[in-house]
């Protein structure tokens, strides 16, 4: 008697603590490459291909549409307007030049444009074009193609386990 | 009983109760404690314990309560329980890519997760509140989330024109429409042309049965493994119109038979001037003077050919006619002559214009073509052919519906086959349960089924009568975007309701002008009030923003205003009157409402004027580092040596205001110039015209510049 009581206890037990009768989901494999929003071929390596999130993808978009004439070697358009500017824009992946440069002073130089900041007059200010988020935009996909890669600035993390 | 046996009893009775009370209260806690243990419990408790470890969290909790949150938004059938995981979702603190998943915020998009959900774009199973099944496929539930990859296929759903901030399905939509997709499937939002493929009633009077057979076994575009597009064995980044079919040899021998039996209409030679066939006829040199002609024509504006250069040989030219390099060795060199003086004649749907040939041009051209476009190998594999008996091409039509030849290709008494492929209008909301994957070996989802049928349709399906497409991967996940955003009716009425459709766009003006237009088809590079290509500069506003002189002038000779362009306007030897009529029309009906020519006086504008506009232009504004003017200056905007006869006086006041109100989108940036920085700009800019020398100096260097 006990031990049937017993069976009896440990049997609801166990089928009340399983998940009932249920079918596993089935996770679909995914490519990492298909899991970015979008892809930028490196531009010395075109079968490196940086993920971009969404962010850095609207900056792409008005990269090639506003920035690529003078701050890339090769546009849509067939030659590049980069030599004929002086002194000579910086490539947008040029890490060298664009990393130590903070996300501020980017912003400003693109609203305001280059006589603004000291620098030359031949980079037009984009605030009335462009909206901030574009141009916020823009400067994470610099920050996302630049080589050698960019650092973000060393910030405190937050005390905080995920588990 | 004696109250002994009864006390057993009760003590048995008691002990029963007891445990049995034990294992009631027991089995009910067990529902507590497994709620209390819920996946999306962990998840609140774990976004609590992170808002604390932050500086803002009674920001970040002030809208926070245990419990699932929904948003429910009946009109749409969403019922989203999203945001009780992903409680970050609209706090735009969190949009940094330190915070962990699932906390993040979304990116800032134009719409609002109260207002819309998550599944209505991301797919998925709203109402679910376990990670696996909210996201992935289980045996009730069966819509997995898309991938952020192919995202842009929900704004597809909704937005069926052209969206700026979804590249991706633009492109996907575009070639879908490019490579004729629509000949044999049906498509939503995307209309089937009339014409798709060449007209084929008079090919036989055109091609030779051996240059059909050849194009059938090996199309001339080709694409490697590696997705490597080649024509005539030169690499080119465009894409191959005619695909690659699997045929049998005895279905190239029939289908060749048929089509070069199609010779309803006849070739009647044109009968040049015997005064200019008397004078070329014996020059050594017609073939380079030919050559010479058809540069300055710009022939390859639309077309490419195979140019050498520095020991590199590579195609150079446009995409919308076909590529020339070999042309020689298809033509009858009738039909090209009967062809180039009317293409409207043997094509009624040809985009090729009518151009105003004199007899020596087109002895000239036609002669170059037929001579130098040439491969004399070219045919040098094909079989011995004989000439077509009755039943090879009564074999050879039964074939050209068989394969559904009628579903691009137009032949006079054969009707379209339209729909000859399966109804893709619904693809993007298919269940994996509807597709079929054959013995291939791909995971089993939507987004796999679709490219593998695209890269190889036999994998899923052997008996696959579609022909082979090679993509690359770009454009792969591009067009896999714009079908998987082909979802069908929408499923409830609220969102019917959000549907923003295609705006469709026609410009076919009446009369004289739109006489002109249709011959000249000015519409397949220019765009006409929304309407038209976008090779060459729109055309909407050209009336407000040229001079007529200038556009009657460059209408007759025209010459790029864009060094970047490695394309130019055609020369269609325009006649004087023609041109004033063009001019005539866009000055007067070519307008756009931004400008107005009665509030500026060309007058007012005095040398001082010019002299500040020239120090503005140089010094504090260098506009030079995108125009060009004299030899001096950059690439982007358009070279300003000629504005004073080129633009009017209104235009360039209300241009320097505010480019993107004239023309949306323009990439001139806009500044923040004062009213009288604007007069002293306008006023130099009327000044830079072109002096003698410099005029005579563009007019010799045209023609042999690219």
């Amino acid at each position: 008697m006990r031990a049937r009581i017993g069976l009896f206890l440990i049997a609801t037990l166990f089928l009340a603590l399983t998940p009932a009768c249920r079918e596993k989901p089935v996770a679909a494999k995914s490519d990492p490459a298909l899991r970015a929003y979008d892809v930028e071929p490196d531009w010395n390596d075109p079968q490196k291909l940086t993920p971009l999130n969404y962010q850095q993808a609207q900056g792409k978009r008005v990269f090639y549409t506003n920035c690529v004439w003078c701050h890339a070697d090769a546009t849509p358009a067939g030659p590049s307007n980069r030599s004929n500017v002086a002194p000579t824009p910086p490539l947008a992946n040029d890490g060298a030049t664009l990393n130590p440069l903070s996300d501020e002073f980017m912003v400003n130089i693109i609203t305001l444009g280059g006589s603004a900041m000291g620098k030359s007059a031949m980079m037009p200010p984009w605030g009335r074009t462009l909206s901030q988020e574009d141009i916020r935009a823009v400067i994470a996909f610099y920050r996302a193609i630049a080589q050698p890669p960019y650092q973000s600035p060393a910030r405190p993390a937050p005390a905080y386990a995920s588990k | 009983m004696t109250p002994e046996e009864m006390g057993k009893v009760s003590k048995r009775l008691r002990l029963g109760f007891a445990v049995s009370s034990v294992v009631f209260l027991a089995v009910l806690a067990i529902s507590p404690v497994k709620d209390s243990l819920r996946e999306w419990r962990r998840y609140e408790r774990s976004y609590v314990r992170y808002a604390e470890s932050r500086p803002d969290t009674k920001h970040l909790l002030a809208d926070f309560h245990y419990q699932i949150d929904q948003v429910w938004i009946p009109d749409m059938n969403v019922v989203d329980r999203c945001t009780t995981c992903h409680q970050g979702i609209t706090q735009p603190s969190l949009a940094d890519a330190t915070v962990p998943q699932p906390f993040r915020a979304h990116p800032p998009i134009p719409h609002r997760v109260k207002d819309w959900g998550c599944v209505i774009c991301h797919r998925g199973q709203g109402p679910a509140t376990e990670v696996a099944e909210a996201h992935e496929t289980t045996l009730a539930w069966e819509r997995p989330m898309l991938s952020v990859h192919f995202i842009q296929a929900s704004c597809g759903v909704c937005h069926r024109g052209e969206l700026t901030e979804a590249p991706q399905l633009n492109r996907g939509r575009q070639l879908l429409a490019e490579l004729n997709c629509a000949g044999c499937h049906r498509l939503e939002g995307i209309e089937r042309p009339t014409m798709l493929g060449p007209d084929l009633t008079n090919v036989g009077t055109k091609d030779s049965r051996e240059w059909i057979y050849k194009w059938l076994k090996e199309p001339r575009t080709l694409t490697d493994s590696n997705g490597n597009v080649t024509v005539n064995g030169y690499e080119t980044e465009e894409e191959p119109r005619m695909p690659h079919f699997r045929l049998s040899d005895r279905e190239i021998r029939s289908l060749s038979a048929y089509l070069s039996s199609l010779k309803a209409k006849p070739v009647e030679p044109y009968k040049f001037d015997p005064r200019v066939v008397a004078m070329w006829e014996k020059k050594p040199d017609l073939a380079d003077q030919g050559e010479v002609r058809f540069r300055q024509v710009f022939c390859t504006t639309c077309h490419s050919i195979a140019v050498t250069r520095a020991g590199e040989t590579k195609l150079i030219g446009g995409d919308i006619g076909p590529e020339l390099t070999k042309v020689g060795s298809k033509v009858n060199p009738d039909w090209l002559v009967v062809w180039l003086r009317d293409p409207q004649g043997y094509l009624a749907h040809a985009l090729m214009p009518r151009y105003e040939w004199s007899d020596e041009d087109l002895y000239m051209v036609t002669h170059y073509i037929s001579a130098r476009l040439t491969d004399s190998d070219l045919l040098s594999d094909v079989p011995k052919l004989e000439p077509a008996n009755s039943e090879e091409i009564q074999a050879g039509r039964r074939m050209f519906l068989e394969k559904g030849c009628a579903s691009c290709h137009v032949v006079e008494g054969i009707p379209a086959q339209k729909d000859f492929g399966p109804d893709l209008s619904a693809l993007g909301a298919k269940n994996v349960s509807q597709l079929e994957f054959g013995q291939s070996k791909i995971p089993r989802t939507l987004i796999a089924y679709v490219q593998a049928k695209i890269t190889d349709p036999f994998s899923v399906n052997p008996a696959a009568r579609m022909p082979q497409y090679h993509l690359t991967p770009s454009d792969l996940d591009a067009i896999s975007t714009a079908l998987l955003g082909m979802t069908g009716p929408p499923s409830s009425p609220g969102l019917a309701r959000l549907i923003v459709p295609a705006t469709p766009a026609a410009y076919h003006p009446a009369g004289t002008f739109g006489d002109l237009y249709e011959r000249y088809k000015c519409y397949v590079c220019h765009r006409f009030n929304g309407f038209g290509g976008t090779l060459a500069p729109d055309l909407s506003f050209e009336g407000s923003r040229a001079q007529r002189q200038w556009i009657v002038d460059f209408l007759k000779n025209p010459q790029t205003l864009r060094p970047t362009l490695t394309f130019r306007m055609p020369q269609f030897n325009i006649p004087e009157g023609e041109a004033q009529t063009l001019a005539d029309y866009l000055g007067t009906v070519m307008q756009s409402p931004g400008v107005n020519p009665a509030k500026v006086d060309a007058k007012e504008f005095t040398p001082q004027m010019s002299g500040l506009g020239k120090q503005l232009y140089e010094v504090k504004y260098q506009c030079q580092s995108c125009h060009t003017i004299g030899s001096s200056g950059g690439y982007v905007g358009p070279n300003l040596s000629n504005a004073g006869n080129w633009l009017t006086p209104a235009w360039i006041e209300a241009w320097l205001q505010n480019p993107q109100a004239l023309v949306p989108g323009s990439i001139e940036p806009r500044r923040a110039l004062t009213g009288e920085e604007i007069k002293a700009l306008t006023a130099y800019l009327l000044t830079l015209k072109p002096s003698g020398a410099a005029k005579a100096g563009a007019a010799a260097g045209r023609g042999g510049a690219r």
